[in-house]
């Protein structure tokens, strides 16, 4: 028989064994009586020769070879039969172990996401993307401008495939005669066909579409296809109107490719050369100036490090240097040199916003997961010493200290595999909440959050991992047990005891601990983020609703701007519900880059600051002045004061003289001491414009809510080509959302093509804090929750060890101890353990908080008010989880409690 | 009937030997097989249950015996034993090591004989 078929006939071959060694005894009883023999001392003969028939039998099932998987099937059972035994410790553990790890799981599942995975193409380890350096900075830069790219795809000798992507394009289609937005991705021809995806329907982006002056055609993402066209087959060969430009849908791509950015979806995709067609004064795919495009390529599988380094740099040679360059410019670019990064798994600015914050939350989770094991390893600890009886029984007829270890080890397990598999359910269900809370109101995040093998690894590994964390102690202790102590009805000796004692001490200093950690960084985090949300911002971000217009998309020309953009802004403030309207280039903490010169004035150094290839040296940064266009009613709008001059009035648009509003920084850095109104600053360079300052305003944030003011200079608001995409602000006396129909539908009044977005101020300021906000959200939550655990853990503890001195207390009070000195001796215990725990907890603190610097606000990352409202809380719920059971002590009658003993 | 000859305690491998001997000989049950090895070898080796059964088992998960049940003279059922392939040649080859083992044993205590006359 195989090995397989004697452990499930088990069964059988045990009765087949019981037959064959009966046969035997009954047959040498039947000789010896022929030999003269009766039937007793026959009998007695044949057990003397055999041998114990049980130790035979045991003999022979270990020959059988199959002893180890039925002793782990007996623990199993046995465990099992225990674990029903008692709910409470089951119900329990496998609730504590499942918040515990399932909150591990969680957070992994994010961190696996964002940061670990591989996008679903084919032989992701194969991809990388190219960068380059300018010289003078220490940054790499990753996008290119279309001719540089060409020079790359026309190389095909270094890569197996090359190809080029889009970051996410905002466009407009029209569906339905509404406008909506879509993520577009602009495509090289090979793009599919480099990461070896087949269309869902249709076919998709080749070569041969992204040829020069190539007709418009796009592709749709497989999630946009459902949600917008139901999944139509009648969807290729259709037309879709973009900006008002015609593209023919020839395909729908594979079902779970997102693009190349983690955390983004496109909807549809284009090839490069269409770009043409929005072409209005440059020509995009010549512009030299105008970076867009990310390039990748797959390396040859034969290729090794060192030879890709030295082939990009031999082609980067003369790819930077347009045909027109001046020698110093050649100079300059000829010293830019392609370097390659892994592009496996896709970019993320994701990745770069939440790898700090993430890191954080997963040693978050992993303190609160060891504040439960320390909570169910005390629980498996008086357990064990409860179950001493059942321990020496076992111990007597035969058990093996490793077999009894085993034994429980494998209760544990299944508790563990119980709370891990839990805890991976309740990881799904929250899976969409995370999403939610790193989402934006202008960025919604799309992750593909789905089982894959490093977090079922993960899952298998807490399951695994954790019964060891907290169960091979109690495991250990229980083969301690004294068998004859046990059978005469005492809980342990002595000895025993006293370690046990010791050691759940132990264990409960170390959570307070851990807990104490946990609630710093909690407190930490909460902090920062109060700090950053009831910063004076400089202006009421409450009730604005923000409107972004695209005039450009609605080709209406520059010179129609102003009066469309008047009689916008007279409609709009004709609403009921809106109190003022303004208007303006860019808008606070919008995320953008903002727009920024260089300034001079009579009080400041002369500087020769010239824009070098887009970056500022260091010396010029002290003369770098942010800007903003805005309208008349935009200052109202947002509520920022006025401190000294005037607001602009219509006089001032299309004058002559070109004035300006400055902010508190401004004057403080261009005019020392003096009051700014009436006196001109030169700004630029070739053409320097001389600009007369008439307004003072306070301080406002401009670009994130962290930064040191910024000098910032207000002009008023002139027709123009840069100025067709404004936005506007509607202070309203009702909630904004309320408005945005209203909104859409009175511009549409003026010009249906407008395509429009809104949001509110509000929103798009808290949106900068998404990052500050997990963590507080988050840390707080879990600091909460390892908080009970903690608290939970206390009391069981101290309950338990009053319990056990019950005698001892009842032995004091019966020889005139008075009952507050019982409640002294606990408490004192109780506090050894506290101060321990704090002490350690706040050394520890003290150590590491420092990597919290980054998200930290207004805060050092070893604040003594953090600590010190933590210690307090922290002691406070140790001190009360202590009193109880010590109270109870010292209220016992000594005369029962020495009676029942 | 015990005996007054010493009785020697067999190693686990020269044990199996011996059984499978037997059991090349023809078909039998594990009775059999300690009552013929005691006959034999006159009393000298004598298997108790303990060592024997174990050692059948073991012979068997290995593939050289299979076991059937089967009716005795008297009627009863019990376990027969029947020698396989694979054992027949494992019987060959360790008996051919035995004798060689024996035989330099032999020489050598022969020797050491010589040296002290």
């Amino acid at each position: 028989m195989t090995w397989w078929s004697r452990f499930w006939g088990r069964n059988e071959l045990e009765r087949d064994l019981d037959l064959e060694l009966q046969f035997h005894i009954t047959a040498r009883i039947s000789a010896l009586r022929n030999d003269g023999l009766n039937e007793d001392e026959a009998r007695r003969q044949v057990r003397q020769e055999f041998g114990g028939i049980e130790q035979v039998k045991e003999q022979c099932r270990d020959a059988r070879g199959t002893r180890w998987l039925e002793s782990t099937m007996q623990d199993l059972r046995y465990s099992l039969r225990t674990l029903r035994k008692s709910p409470m410790f089951t119900v329990v553990a496998v609730l504590t172990l499942a918040l515990g790890i399932g909150a591990n799981i969680a957070i992994f599942s994010l961190v696996d996401a964002v940061i670990l995975k591989y996008l679903p193409v084919e032989r992701p380890g194969e991809l990388v993307q190219l960068q380059y350096r300018t010289p003078d900075t220490s940054s790499e830069s990753r996008t290119f401008a279309n001719p540089v790219w060409e020079q790359v795809r026309d190389h095909e000798d270094v890569f197996a495939a090359a190809f080029a992507w889009s970051n996410k394009d905002q466009l407009y289609f029209t569906q339905g005669g509404m406008i909506r937005p879509a993520n577009g991705l602009w495509v090289s021809g090979r793009f599919f066909s480099a990461l070896g995806l087949n269309a869902a329907m249709g076919r998709l982006i080749s070569d041969s579409d992204d040829r020069r002056g190539c007709p418009a055609v796009a592709v749709l993402s497989y999630g946009f296809w459902q949600d917008h066209f139901g999944g139509e087959k009648s969807v290729i060969g259709s037309t879709l109107s973009l900006r008002s430009r015609a593209f023919e849908v020839v395909g729908v791509a594979p079902r779970r490719f997102f693009g190349m950015e983690v955390g983004d979806k496109f909807d549809l995709a284009m090839p490069i050369c269409a770009k043409a067609i929005f072409d209005t004064t440059k020509f995009q795919l010549d512009d030299r100036n105008f970076l867009w495009l990310n390039v990748g390529g797959r390396v040859h599988p034969k290729m090794s490090e060192t030879q890709l380094k030295s082939q990009l740099r031999t082609i980067s040679i003369g790819m930077f240097i347009p045909p027109d360059a001046s020698p110093a410019e050649r100079q300059y670019l000829s010293k830019m040199a392609l370097t390659a990064i892994p592009a496996g798994s896709g970019t993320s600015r994701l990745r770069s916003q939440f790898s700090q914050p993430l890191q954080i939350l997963m040693t978050v989770v992993g303190l609160v997961l060891l504040i439960a094991c320390a909570n169910l390893g005390s629980l498996a600890l008086a357990r064990t010493v409860t179950r001493g009886k059942e321990f020496a029984v076992r111990k007597a007829l035969g058990a093996s200290h490793t077999r009894l270890i085993r034994q429980l080890l494998t209760e544990y397990i299944l508790v563990s595999s119980g709370g891990a598999l839990l805890g991976a359910l309740l990881a799904r269900w929250s899976g969409a909440l995370l999403v939610r809370m790193i989402s934006t109101a202008q960025n919604s995040v799309f992750l593909d959050l789905s089982l894959d093998r490093r977090i079922i690894g993960f899952v298998l590994a807490g399951a695994g991992l954790t019964p060891l964390l907290f169960g091979l102690l109690p495991a250990l202790h229980s083969t301690r047990v004294s068998l004859s102590s046990s059978m005469k009805g005492n809980q342990s000796s002595e000895a025993g005891r006293s370690l046990h004692f010791h050691v759940r001490r132990w264990i409960v200093g170390s959570q307070v601990a851990l807990s104490l950690i946990l609630l710093v960084v909690a407190g930490l985090l909460l902090r920062s983020f109060v700090k950053l949300v009831t910063l004076d911002i400089g202006f009421d971000r409450n009730n604005v609703l923000l409107v972004h217009t695209d005039l450009q998309a609605a080709k209406i020309p520059v010179d129609r701007q102003a009066a469309t953009y008047e009689e916008i802004e007279s409609r709009l403030s004709a609403l009921p519900g809106v109190l003022s309207v303004g208007r303006s280039m860019i808008t606070p903490i919008s995320g953008d880059l903002g727009m920024n010169t260089t300034v001079r004035t009579e009080w400041t150094k002369p500087s020769t600051a010239q824009r070098d290839f887009g970056r500022w040296s260091d010396a010029d940064k002290k003369f770098v002045v942010y800007q903003d266009w805005i309208s008349p009613g935009y200052l109202p709008t947002l509520r920022m004061r006025l401190l000294a001059g005037r607001n602009f009035t219509r006089a001032d648009i299309g004058s002559s003289r070109t004035v300006a509003i400055v902010n508190q920084t401004f004057a403080r850095r261009f005019f020392p001491g003096l009051n700014p109104i009436g006196r001109a600053y030169s700004e630029g360079a070739a053409p320097v414009t001389s600009v007369e300052v008439v307004g003072l305003v306070e301080d406002s944030k401009y670009l994130s809510l962290r930064e040191e003011n910024l000098p910032t200079a207000f002009l008023p608001h002139e027709p123009s080509d840069l100025a067709d995409r404004d936005t506007l602000e509607l202070r309203t006396a009702i909630p904004p959302s309320r408005l945005i129909v209203p909104v859409l539908t009175a511009v549409a009044e003026v010009n249906r093509a407008i395509p429009l977005e809104s949001h509110t101020l509000a929103d798009q300021v808290n949106d900068s804090l998404v990052q500050e906000r997990l963590l507080a959200v988050l840390s707080g939550f879990f600091g909460a929750l390892a908080l009970i655990l903690a608290i939970i853990g206390l009391y069981g503890t101290f309950s338990y060890l009053v319990a056990q001195r019950q005698k001892e207390f009842g032995v004091r009070m019966a020889l005139g101890a008075e009952p507050i000195s019982i409640l002294a001796l606990v408490m004192r215990d109780v506090i050894t353990v506290l101060c321990a725990g704090l002490a350690a907890g706040i050394l520890i603190s003290l150590a590491t908080t420092r990597v919290l610097q980054q998200m930290l606000f207004g805060l050092t990352p070893r604040d003594a008010t953090t600590m010190f409202l933590a210690a307090s809380v922290l002691s406070a719920v140790a001190l009360l989880a202590g009193y109880i059971p010590a109270r109870r002590a010292m209220r016992e009658d000594p005369m029962t409690t020495l009676r029942q003993q | 009937m015990p005996d007054s000859s010493p009785k020697s305690d067999l190693p686990q491998g020269t044990l199996d030997l011996l059984i499978l001997k037997v059991i090349a000989v023809q078909p039998v049950h594990g009775y059999a097989i300690a009552q013929r090895l005691q006959q034999i070898s006159g009393e000298v080796v004598q298997v108790p249950g303990g060592s024997l059964y174990p050692a059948l088992h073991r012979l068997e998960n290995r593939g050289f015996v299979k076991s059937d049940w089967k009716e005795t003279e008297t009627g009863r059922d019990a376990k027969f034993y029947r020698l396989m392939h694979k054992g027949r040649s494992h019987l060959e080859a360790q008996t051919a090591n035995w004798r060689r083992l024996a035989e330099a044993v032999g020489v050598i205590l022969n020797l050491a004989e010589e040296g002290t006359r």
